[in-house]
Protein backbone atom coordinates (compact mmCIF):
# COMPACT_ATOMS: atom_id res chain seq x y z
CA UNK A 1 0.00 0.00 0.00
CA UNK A 2 1.61 3.30 -0.75
CA UNK A 3 0.62 5.95 1.68
CA UNK A 4 -1.79 9.23 -0.21
CA UNK A 5 0.14 9.65 -3.40
CA UNK A 6 -2.62 12.97 -3.70
CA UNK A 7 -2.22 15.38 -0.95
CA UNK A 8 -5.51 15.43 0.92
CA UNK A 9 -6.60 19.12 0.97
CA UNK A 10 -8.16 20.82 4.30
CA UNK A 11 -10.03 23.81 5.41
CA UNK A 12 -8.59 25.74 8.11
CA UNK A 13 -11.49 26.92 10.80
CA UNK A 14 -10.85 30.05 11.03
CA UNK A 15 -10.22 31.75 7.92
CA UNK A 16 -11.68 29.06 5.46
CA UNK A 17 -8.44 28.89 2.96
CA UNK A 18 -8.08 25.60 1.70
CA UNK A 19 -4.23 24.10 2.91
CA UNK A 20 -2.25 20.68 1.53
CA UNK A 21 -0.40 18.56 3.81
CA UNK A 22 1.41 15.73 3.53
CA UNK A 23 1.53 12.94 6.66
CA UNK A 24 4.22 14.38 8.82
CA UNK A 25 3.38 18.12 8.05
CA UNK A 26 2.94 20.16 11.36
CA UNK A 27 -0.69 20.52 11.31
CA UNK A 28 -1.27 24.65 10.98
CA UNK A 29 -3.01 26.69 8.27
CA UNK A 30 -0.35 28.19 5.83
CA UNK A 31 -2.24 31.81 5.91
CA UNK A 32 -3.48 32.50 9.42
CA UNK A 33 -1.72 29.80 11.41
CA UNK A 34 -4.89 28.58 13.18
CA UNK A 35 -4.28 25.20 14.42
CA UNK A 36 -7.71 23.19 13.76
CA UNK A 37 -7.90 21.89 10.63
CA UNK A 38 -11.01 20.28 8.57
CA UNK A 39 -11.05 17.98 6.27
CA UNK A 40 -13.11 17.88 3.05
CA UNK A 41 -16.60 16.75 2.52
CA UNK A 42 -15.90 13.13 0.75
CA UNK A 43 -15.79 13.12 -3.41
CA UNK A 44 -18.18 10.01 -3.46
CA UNK A 45 -22.37 10.12 -4.25
CA UNK A 46 -23.89 9.66 -1.30
CA UNK A 47 -27.88 8.44 -1.97
CA UNK A 48 -30.39 9.05 0.49
CA UNK A 49 -33.89 7.80 0.93
CA UNK A 50 -36.53 10.96 0.66
CA UNK A 51 -38.38 9.69 3.84
CA UNK B 1 -114.39 -8.65 18.05
CA UNK B 2 -111.32 -9.88 15.31
CA UNK B 3 -107.59 -10.17 16.66
CA UNK B 4 -105.34 -7.75 15.16
CA UNK B 5 -101.64 -7.76 15.01
CA UNK B 6 -100.27 -5.92 17.58
CA UNK B 7 -97.94 -4.06 14.68
CA UNK B 8 -101.17 -3.50 12.27
CA UNK B 9 -101.44 -0.20 12.21
CA UNK B 10 -104.51 1.17 10.02
CA UNK B 11 -103.33 4.74 9.55
CA UNK B 12 -99.87 3.37 8.06
CA UNK B 13 -99.74 2.46 4.58
CA UNK B 14 -98.46 -1.24 4.55
CA UNK B 15 -94.78 -0.76 3.46
CA UNK B 16 -94.08 2.28 5.20
CA UNK B 17 -92.70 2.76 8.52
CA UNK B 18 -94.21 5.44 11.24
CA UNK B 19 -92.95 8.51 10.46
CA UNK B 20 -91.14 8.48 13.78
CA UNK B 21 -89.28 5.45 13.32
CA UNK B 22 -88.83 6.71 9.49
CA UNK B 23 -87.23 9.77 11.02
CA UNK B 24 -84.91 7.36 13.18
CA UNK B 25 -83.69 5.74 9.99
CA UNK B 26 -82.91 8.45 7.73
CA UNK B 27 -81.23 10.92 10.97
CA UNK B 28 -78.68 11.41 13.19
CA UNK B 29 -80.35 13.47 16.39
CA UNK B 30 -77.33 15.77 17.37
CA UNK B 31 -78.56 15.92 21.33
CA UNK B 32 -77.10 18.84 23.24
CA UNK B 33 -74.73 16.25 25.08
CA UNK B 34 -74.30 13.59 22.53
CA UNK B 35 -75.51 12.53 18.76
CA UNK B 36 -78.55 9.77 19.14
CA UNK B 37 -79.42 7.24 16.77
CA UNK B 38 -75.81 7.25 15.25
CA UNK B 39 -75.68 3.47 13.77
CA UNK B 40 -77.11 2.77 10.37
CA UNK B 41 -80.46 0.00 10.34
CA UNK B 42 -78.54 -2.10 8.23
CA UNK B 43 -80.33 -5.44 8.55
CA UNK B 44 -82.60 -5.91 5.32
CA UNK B 45 -85.42 -7.38 7.42
CA UNK B 46 -85.15 -4.99 10.54
CA UNK B 47 -88.27 -4.03 9.84
CA UNK B 48 -89.85 -6.79 8.52
CA UNK B 49 -92.76 -7.08 11.04
CA UNK B 50 -94.08 -3.95 9.46
CA UNK B 51 -93.88 -5.17 6.42
CA UNK B 52 -90.74 -1.89 5.56
CA UNK B 53 -88.24 -3.48 2.89
CA UNK B 54 -85.17 -2.44 3.86
CA UNK B 55 -82.91 -4.04 1.55
CA UNK B 56 -81.20 -2.67 -1.22
CA UNK B 57 -82.35 -2.96 -4.64
CA UNK B 58 -79.77 -1.54 -6.90
CA UNK B 59 -82.40 -0.22 -9.21
CA UNK B 60 -83.93 1.95 -6.13
CA UNK B 61 -80.23 3.40 -5.76
CA UNK B 62 -79.91 4.08 -9.70
CA UNK B 63 -82.90 5.86 -9.04
CA UNK B 64 -82.04 8.01 -6.07
CA UNK B 65 -78.70 8.55 -6.09
CA UNK B 66 -77.60 12.19 -6.85
CA UNK B 67 -74.23 14.11 -7.46
CA UNK B 68 -74.50 17.78 -7.11
CA UNK B 69 -70.87 19.51 -7.78
CA UNK B 70 -71.03 22.55 -5.39
CA UNK B 71 -67.61 24.22 -6.30
CA UNK B 72 -64.63 23.03 -9.08
CA UNK B 73 -61.68 24.80 -9.43
CA UNK B 74 -58.30 23.53 -10.53
CA UNK B 75 -57.01 21.89 -7.08
CA UNK B 76 -60.47 21.67 -4.92
CA UNK B 77 -63.97 20.47 -5.52
CA UNK B 78 -67.11 20.49 -3.10
CA UNK B 79 -69.48 18.52 -3.95
CA UNK B 80 -72.81 16.75 -2.40
CA UNK B 81 -73.74 12.75 -2.48
CA UNK B 82 -77.12 12.10 -2.19
CA UNK B 83 -78.22 8.26 -1.36
CA UNK B 84 -75.26 6.82 -0.79
CA UNK B 85 -74.15 5.16 3.14
CA UNK B 86 -71.37 5.76 5.15
CA UNK B 87 -69.59 2.78 4.43
CA UNK B 88 -68.94 3.89 1.03
CA UNK B 89 -68.09 7.46 0.81
CA UNK B 90 -65.62 6.68 4.15
CA UNK B 91 -64.19 3.60 1.30
CA UNK B 92 -63.77 6.94 -1.12
CA UNK B 93 -62.47 9.02 1.71
CA UNK B 94 -59.75 6.57 2.68
CA UNK B 95 -58.53 5.45 -0.52
CA UNK B 96 -58.26 8.78 -1.65
CA UNK B 97 -55.67 9.47 1.07
CA UNK B 98 -53.95 6.43 1.23
CA UNK B 99 -54.32 4.27 -2.22
CA UNK B 100 -54.47 6.46 -5.30
CA UNK B 101 -50.99 6.73 -6.77
CA UNK B 102 -48.68 9.71 -6.94
CA UNK B 103 -44.97 10.94 -7.88
CA UNK B 104 -42.91 11.46 -5.18
CA UNK B 105 -38.73 12.24 -5.03
CA UNK B 106 -37.48 9.30 -3.67
CA UNK B 107 -33.90 8.31 -3.82
CA UNK B 108 -31.73 11.39 -3.71
CA UNK B 109 -27.70 11.34 -4.65
CA UNK B 110 -25.62 14.22 -3.16
CA UNK B 111 -22.87 14.78 -4.94
CA UNK B 112 -21.81 18.08 -2.49
CA UNK B 113 -23.47 19.62 0.31
CA UNK B 114 -22.26 22.49 1.96
CA UNK B 115 -24.65 23.90 3.55
CA UNK B 116 -25.77 23.84 7.44
CA UNK B 117 -28.88 21.40 6.72
CA UNK B 118 -28.04 17.78 6.76
CA UNK B 119 -27.54 15.57 3.88
CA UNK B 120 -30.88 13.09 5.39
CA UNK B 121 -32.95 16.48 6.61
CA UNK B 122 -32.27 17.90 3.04
CA UNK B 123 -33.64 14.41 1.19
CA UNK B 124 -36.61 14.96 3.50
CA UNK B 125 -38.00 17.75 2.68
CA UNK B 126 -37.39 16.72 -1.00
CA UNK B 127 -39.39 13.99 -0.72
CA UNK B 128 -42.33 16.14 0.32
CA UNK B 129 -42.29 18.50 -2.50
CA UNK B 130 -45.40 17.93 -4.93
CA UNK B 131 -44.67 17.30 -8.40
CA UNK B 132 -46.67 18.05 -11.51
CA UNK B 133 -46.85 14.91 -13.25
CA UNK B 134 -49.64 12.58 -14.44
CA UNK B 135 -48.74 9.28 -12.04
CA UNK B 136 -51.30 7.68 -14.91
CA UNK B 137 -48.42 7.90 -17.18
CA UNK B 138 -46.25 5.73 -14.82
CA UNK B 139 -45.96 2.50 -14.31
CA UNK B 140 -44.59 1.25 -10.32
CA UNK B 141 -40.46 0.53 -10.09
CA UNK B 142 -40.02 -2.57 -7.60
CA UNK B 143 -36.79 -3.57 -6.54
CA UNK B 144 -35.88 -5.82 -9.45
CA UNK B 145 -36.28 -3.16 -12.13
CA UNK B 146 -33.84 -0.88 -13.69
CA UNK B 147 -34.75 2.81 -13.46
CA UNK B 148 -35.88 3.66 -17.09
CA UNK B 149 -38.22 6.69 -18.81
CA UNK B 150 -41.51 4.90 -18.03
CA UNK B 151 -40.56 4.90 -13.95
CA UNK B 152 -38.45 7.28 -13.04
CA UNK B 153 -38.71 11.13 -13.39
CA UNK B 154 -35.15 12.50 -12.86
CA UNK B 155 -34.29 16.34 -11.16
CA UNK B 156 -31.22 17.90 -11.16
CA UNK B 157 -30.07 20.88 -8.38
CA UNK B 158 -26.92 22.64 -8.67
CA UNK B 159 -26.94 26.07 -6.55
CA UNK B 160 -24.19 28.00 -5.19
CA UNK B 161 -24.09 31.38 -2.98
CA UNK B 162 -21.38 33.49 -4.17
CA UNK B 163 -18.56 34.36 -1.23
CA UNK B 164 -19.29 38.02 -0.61
CA UNK B 165 -22.67 37.83 -1.29
CA UNK B 166 -26.05 37.60 0.35
CA UNK B 167 -27.78 34.69 1.73
CA UNK B 168 -29.42 32.33 -0.71
CA UNK B 169 -33.09 30.41 -0.27
CA UNK B 170 -33.07 28.13 -1.88
CA UNK B 171 -36.81 26.99 -3.65
CA UNK B 172 -38.16 24.72 -5.48
CA UNK B 173 -37.95 26.06 -9.03
CA UNK B 174 -33.88 25.40 -8.35
CA UNK B 175 -34.97 21.84 -9.35
CA UNK B 176 -34.52 21.23 -12.98
CA UNK B 177 -36.13 18.54 -15.14
CA UNK B 178 -33.82 15.93 -17.10
CA UNK B 179 -35.70 14.96 -19.37
CA UNK B 180 -32.80 12.37 -20.33
CA UNK B 181 -31.85 10.93 -17.04
CA UNK B 182 -29.36 10.88 -14.83
CA UNK B 183 -26.00 12.38 -15.20
CA UNK B 184 -24.14 11.02 -12.70
CA UNK B 185 -22.36 8.13 -13.24
CA UNK B 186 -21.91 5.01 -10.90
CA UNK B 187 -18.71 4.17 -9.23
CA UNK B 188 -17.68 0.69 -10.68
CA UNK B 189 -15.48 -1.33 -9.20
CA UNK B 190 -13.38 -2.01 -12.37
CA UNK B 191 -11.89 0.65 -13.85
CA UNK B 192 -12.04 -0.20 -17.34
CA UNK B 193 -15.40 -1.02 -18.19
CA UNK B 194 -17.41 1.91 -18.91
CA UNK B 195 -18.98 3.65 -15.90
CA UNK B 196 -22.41 2.91 -15.64
CA UNK B 197 -25.58 5.79 -15.23
CA UNK B 198 -28.17 5.33 -12.43
CA UNK B 199 -31.11 5.30 -14.49
CA UNK B 200 -30.93 3.82 -18.36
CA UNK B 201 -33.62 5.59 -20.00
CA UNK B 202 -33.86 4.73 -23.63
CA UNK B 203 -35.51 8.20 -25.50
CA UNK B 204 -35.97 11.31 -23.65
CA UNK B 205 -39.21 11.86 -21.90
CA UNK B 206 -40.12 15.03 -23.63
CA UNK B 207 -40.45 12.95 -26.76
CA UNK B 208 -42.50 10.62 -25.33
CA UNK B 209 -46.05 12.02 -26.77
CA UNK B 210 -48.36 12.13 -23.26
CA UNK B 211 -45.39 13.58 -21.86
CA UNK B 212 -45.18 16.59 -24.26
CA UNK B 213 -48.36 18.33 -23.95
CA UNK B 214 -47.70 18.90 -19.87
CA UNK B 215 -44.44 19.22 -19.26
CA UNK B 216 -43.09 17.53 -16.19
CA UNK B 217 -41.64 20.01 -13.34
CA UNK B 218 -42.29 21.13 -9.60
CA UNK B 219 -45.72 22.26 -8.78
CA UNK B 220 -45.42 25.55 -6.59
CA UNK B 221 -42.00 26.98 -7.65
CA UNK B 222 -41.84 29.09 -4.44
CA UNK B 223 -41.51 26.60 -1.77
CA UNK B 224 -38.35 27.18 0.00
CA UNK B 225 -36.07 24.09 0.67
CA UNK B 226 -33.29 25.53 2.27
CA UNK B 227 -31.14 28.63 2.72
CA UNK B 228 -27.29 29.09 1.55
CA UNK B 229 -24.32 31.26 3.31
CA UNK B 230 -21.71 32.82 1.32
CA UNK B 231 -19.38 30.03 0.08
CA UNK B 232 -21.77 26.98 0.46
CA UNK B 233 -23.22 25.09 -2.50
CA UNK B 234 -25.57 22.36 -3.22
CA UNK B 235 -25.37 19.60 -5.94
CA UNK B 236 -27.45 17.01 -5.87
CA UNK B 237 -29.86 14.98 -7.91
CA UNK B 238 -33.48 13.21 -7.04
CA UNK B 239 -35.29 10.16 -8.78
CA UNK B 240 -38.92 10.34 -8.66
CA UNK B 241 -41.13 7.12 -8.54
CA UNK B 242 -44.79 6.38 -8.35
CA UNK B 243 -46.15 5.05 -5.00
CA UNK B 244 -49.27 5.26 -2.63
CA UNK B 245 -49.83 7.05 0.37
CA UNK B 246 -50.13 3.79 2.38
CA UNK B 247 -46.19 3.35 2.39
CA UNK B 248 -45.41 7.19 2.78
CA UNK B 249 -47.60 9.99 3.15
CA UNK B 250 -45.39 12.21 0.49
CA UNK B 251 -47.09 10.14 -2.10
CA UNK B 252 -50.49 10.95 -1.09
CA UNK B 253 -52.43 12.94 -4.03
CA UNK B 254 -54.67 14.84 -1.28
CA UNK B 255 -54.12 17.91 1.00
CA UNK B 256 -56.11 15.95 2.42
CA UNK B 257 -60.27 15.25 2.17
CA UNK B 258 -63.30 15.11 4.34
CA UNK B 259 -66.65 14.72 4.19
CA UNK B 260 -69.74 15.77 6.67
CA UNK B 261 -73.50 15.09 6.79
CA UNK B 262 -75.67 17.25 5.62
CA UNK B 263 -76.63 18.93 8.82
CA UNK B 264 -81.14 19.61 9.05
CA UNK B 265 -82.37 22.52 11.74
CA UNK B 266 -85.38 22.56 12.46
CA UNK B 267 -87.74 24.67 15.11
CA UNK B 268 -90.10 22.96 16.44
CA UNK B 269 -92.17 25.80 17.90
CA UNK B 270 -92.30 29.02 16.89
CA UNK B 271 -89.48 31.65 17.69
CA UNK B 272 -91.35 34.87 17.93
CA UNK B 273 -90.24 38.76 18.58
CA UNK B 274 -87.01 38.99 21.03
CA UNK B 275 -86.50 35.51 21.25
CA UNK B 276 -85.98 35.14 17.24
CA UNK B 277 -83.63 38.30 17.28
CA UNK B 278 -81.79 36.32 20.68
CA UNK B 279 -81.40 33.24 18.29
CA UNK B 280 -80.23 35.01 15.56
CA UNK B 281 -77.56 36.77 17.59
CA UNK B 282 -76.74 33.49 19.12
CA UNK B 283 -75.63 31.08 16.01
CA UNK B 284 -72.16 32.03 15.32
CA UNK B 285 -72.44 30.92 11.51
CA UNK B 286 -75.47 32.76 10.97
CA UNK B 287 -77.91 29.98 10.30
CA UNK B 288 -81.00 31.79 11.27
CA UNK B 289 -82.70 34.68 10.14
CA UNK B 290 -85.47 37.07 11.36
CA UNK B 291 -88.93 36.99 9.21
CA UNK B 292 -91.63 39.88 8.95
CA UNK B 293 -94.64 38.39 9.09
CA UNK B 294 -96.87 41.70 9.66
CA UNK B 295 -98.42 43.33 12.39
CA UNK B 296 -95.01 44.43 13.58
CA UNK B 297 -94.43 40.67 14.25
CA UNK B 298 -90.88 38.87 13.80
CA UNK B 299 -90.31 35.32 13.58
CA UNK B 300 -86.86 33.18 13.37
CA UNK B 301 -86.64 31.29 10.11
CA UNK B 302 -83.68 28.90 9.34
CA UNK B 303 -82.43 30.18 6.23
CA UNK B 304 -78.99 28.74 5.41
CA UNK B 305 -78.55 24.77 7.53
CA UNK B 306 -76.08 23.95 5.37
CA UNK B 307 -73.37 26.25 7.06
CA UNK B 308 -74.55 24.58 11.03
CA UNK B 309 -71.56 23.71 11.95
CA UNK B 310 -73.18 21.84 15.35
CA UNK B 311 -71.44 23.66 17.81
CA UNK B 312 -75.32 23.49 19.14
CA UNK B 313 -75.21 27.05 20.52
CA UNK B 314 -78.71 27.71 19.73
CA UNK B 315 -79.71 24.83 21.89
CA UNK B 316 -77.52 25.26 25.42
CA UNK B 317 -79.63 26.71 28.50
CA UNK B 318 -83.48 26.11 27.40
CA UNK B 319 -83.13 26.02 23.34
CA UNK B 320 -83.78 22.58 23.31
CA UNK B 321 -87.02 22.94 22.87
CA UNK B 322 -87.14 24.83 20.18
CA UNK B 323 -84.66 23.64 17.89
CA UNK B 324 -84.06 20.22 16.80
CA UNK B 325 -80.65 19.76 15.59
CA UNK B 326 -80.12 16.79 12.74
CA UNK B 327 -78.13 14.93 10.41
CA UNK B 328 -79.31 13.54 6.95
CA UNK B 329 -78.01 10.05 6.89
CA UNK B 330 -77.63 9.73 3.61
CA UNK B 331 -76.43 13.12 2.22
CA UNK B 332 -72.35 14.16 2.60
CA UNK B 333 -70.89 16.53 1.46
CA UNK B 334 -67.34 15.56 0.68
CA UNK B 335 -64.13 17.92 0.09
CA UNK B 336 -61.11 16.88 -1.95
CA UNK B 337 -58.44 19.49 -2.02
CA UNK B 338 -55.88 18.00 -4.15
CA UNK B 339 -52.18 18.77 -4.03
CA UNK B 340 -51.70 19.43 -8.06
CA UNK B 341 -50.48 16.06 -9.59
CA UNK B 342 -54.05 15.59 -10.46
CA UNK B 343 -56.85 17.29 -11.25
CA UNK B 344 -59.40 16.97 -7.99
CA UNK B 345 -62.21 15.73 -9.96
CA UNK B 346 -59.77 13.06 -11.58
CA UNK B 347 -58.64 11.87 -8.20
CA UNK B 348 -62.12 11.23 -7.45
CA UNK B 349 -62.89 8.99 -10.62
CA UNK B 350 -59.51 6.98 -9.66
CA UNK B 351 -60.93 6.37 -6.01
CA UNK B 352 -64.09 4.99 -7.28
CA UNK B 353 -61.84 3.06 -10.08
CA UNK B 354 -59.78 1.55 -7.22
CA UNK B 355 -62.65 0.02 -5.18
CA UNK B 356 -63.76 -1.47 -8.37
CA UNK B 357 -60.42 -3.38 -8.97
CA UNK B 358 -60.34 -4.12 -5.20
CA UNK B 359 -63.41 -5.93 -5.81
CA UNK B 360 -62.63 -7.35 -9.53
CA UNK B 361 -59.36 -8.80 -7.40
CA UNK B 362 -61.97 -10.20 -4.78
CA UNK B 363 -64.00 -11.84 -7.15
CA UNK B 364 -61.52 -13.81 -8.94
CA UNK B 365 -59.78 -15.12 -6.00
CA UNK B 366 -63.44 -16.30 -5.24
CA UNK B 367 -64.07 -18.33 -8.14
CA UNK C 1 -59.72 -18.28 1.81
CA UNK C 2 -62.76 -19.80 2.51
CA UNK C 3 -62.83 -21.31 6.34
CA UNK C 4 -66.12 -23.80 5.89
CA UNK C 5 -67.47 -26.84 6.73
CA UNK C 6 -67.90 -29.30 3.93
CA UNK C 7 -71.85 -29.94 4.64
CA UNK C 8 -73.20 -26.54 5.74
CA UNK C 9 -72.37 -24.03 2.56
CA UNK C 10 -74.42 -21.88 4.40
CA UNK C 11 -72.37 -20.26 6.99
CA UNK C 12 -68.57 -19.67 6.61
CA UNK C 13 -65.62 -17.24 7.42
CA UNK C 14 -63.59 -15.72 4.63
CA UNK C 15 -60.14 -14.66 5.47
CA UNK C 16 -59.20 -11.85 2.98
CA UNK C 17 -55.28 -11.02 2.80
CA UNK C 18 -53.78 -7.21 1.80
CA UNK C 19 -57.51 -5.99 2.30
CA UNK C 20 -58.52 -3.60 5.08
CA UNK C 21 -61.72 -1.54 6.32
CA UNK C 22 -61.67 0.29 3.10
CA UNK C 23 -63.22 -2.42 1.41
CA UNK C 24 -64.73 -4.56 4.53
CA UNK C 25 -67.18 -2.32 5.67
CA UNK C 26 -68.26 -1.43 2.33
CA UNK C 27 -69.18 -5.19 1.25
CA UNK C 28 -70.37 -5.99 4.55
CA UNK C 29 -72.94 -2.82 4.40
CA UNK C 30 -73.82 -4.37 1.08
CA UNK C 31 -74.26 -7.99 2.69
CA UNK C 32 -76.41 -6.66 5.15
CA UNK C 33 -78.88 -4.99 2.84
CA UNK C 34 -79.10 -8.52 1.06
CA UNK C 35 -82.18 -10.05 2.49
CA UNK C 36 -80.89 -13.56 1.80
CA UNK C 37 -78.45 -13.16 4.60
CA UNK C 38 -79.25 -13.92 7.89
CA UNK C 39 -76.24 -12.25 9.49
CA UNK C 40 -72.77 -10.65 8.21
CA UNK C 41 -69.88 -9.36 10.02
CA UNK C 42 -65.99 -8.57 9.54
CA UNK C 43 -63.11 -8.31 11.76
CA UNK C 44 -59.24 -7.11 11.57
CA UNK C 45 -57.79 -10.22 13.52
CA UNK C 46 -54.88 -7.97 14.18
CA UNK C 47 -53.95 -4.22 13.07
CA UNK C 48 -50.20 -4.48 12.61
CA UNK C 49 -51.60 -7.76 9.60
CA UNK C 50 -52.88 -6.93 6.46
CA UNK C 51 -55.67 -9.29 7.58
CA UNK C 52 -59.71 -9.25 7.18
CA UNK C 53 -61.91 -11.89 8.30
CA UNK C 54 -65.94 -11.17 6.73
CA UNK C 55 -68.42 -14.25 8.90
CA UNK C 56 -71.42 -14.89 6.61
CA UNK C 57 -74.44 -16.82 7.17
CA UNK C 58 -77.43 -16.90 4.51
CA UNK C 59 -80.83 -18.46 4.91
CA UNK C 60 -80.09 -21.00 2.02
CA UNK C 61 -77.90 -19.88 -0.62
CA UNK C 62 -74.23 -20.87 -0.44
CA UNK C 63 -72.31 -18.29 1.45
CA UNK C 64 -69.59 -17.89 -1.04
CA UNK C 65 -72.01 -17.13 -4.13
CA UNK C 66 -73.85 -14.61 -1.96
CA UNK C 67 -70.31 -12.82 -1.45
CA UNK C 68 -69.73 -13.28 -4.54
CA UNK C 69 -72.86 -11.18 -5.59
CA UNK C 70 -72.33 -8.57 -2.95
CA UNK C 71 -69.16 -7.78 -4.53
CA UNK C 72 -70.29 -7.48 -8.29
CA UNK C 73 -73.18 -5.42 -6.60
CA UNK C 74 -70.74 -3.53 -5.13
CA UNK C 75 -68.86 -2.69 -8.24
CA UNK C 76 -72.23 -2.02 -10.08
CA UNK C 77 -72.46 0.77 -7.05
CA UNK C 78 -68.93 2.07 -8.19
CA UNK C 79 -69.74 2.51 -11.71
CA UNK C 80 -72.89 3.90 -11.24
CA UNK C 81 -71.24 6.72 -8.58
CA UNK C 82 -68.49 7.31 -11.16
CA UNK C 83 -70.52 7.50 -14.22
CA UNK C 84 -73.13 10.26 -12.24
CA UNK C 85 -70.13 11.95 -11.08
CA UNK C 86 -68.47 12.35 -14.25
CA UNK C 87 -71.98 13.77 -15.63
CA UNK C 88 -71.98 16.27 -12.62
CA UNK C 89 -68.89 17.70 -13.53
CA UNK C 90 -69.38 17.67 -17.16
CA UNK C 91 -72.77 19.92 -16.65
CA UNK C 92 -71.07 21.73 -14.02
CA UNK C 93 -68.17 23.11 -16.05
CA UNK C 94 -70.52 23.79 -19.06
CA UNK C 95 -72.62 25.68 -17.58
CA UNK C 96 -69.53 27.23 -15.45
CA UNK C 97 -68.50 28.55 -18.90
CA UNK C 98 -71.47 29.58 -20.41
CA UNK C 99 -72.16 32.01 -17.54
CA UNK C 100 -68.16 33.16 -17.95
CA UNK C 101 -69.48 33.73 -21.56
CA UNK C 102 -72.61 35.57 -20.53
CA UNK C 103 -70.65 37.72 -18.04
CA UNK C 104 -67.84 39.04 -20.29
Amino acid sequence: MDSQPEPVSYICGDCGAENTLKPGDVIQCRECGYRILYKKRTRRIVQYEAR
Amino acid sequence: MSETASLNMQDIPQGQLPEHIELQRARVFCKADAPVHTEDVEYSGAYAAVGFDNSLQVDDFRRDFRVEIKNLSMDDIEFDMIGIDASLANAFRRILIAEVPTMAIEKVLIVNNTSVMADEILSHRLGLLPIEADPRLFDFLSENDTPNERNTIVFKMEVHCKKRGPRLTVKSDQLKWLPNGSELLMESPNPSTKPRSFTSFSCSQASLPQISGRPIGMKHLDIIITQLGPGQSIELEAHAVKGTGKVHAKWSPVGTTWYRMLPEVKLLKEVRGNDAEKLVKKCPRKVFDVEDVGHAMKKAVVSRPRDCTLCRECISGAGEENIALRRVRDHFIFTVESTGALPAEVLFTEAVKILEEKCERVISELS
Amino acid sequence: MEHGSLTDSKNSTFCLMDEDHTLANSVRFLLNKDPRVEFCGYSIPHPSENKVNIRVQTTGDSAKDVLKESFQDLIFLCQHVRSTFEKSVADFKSTQSRQEMNGA
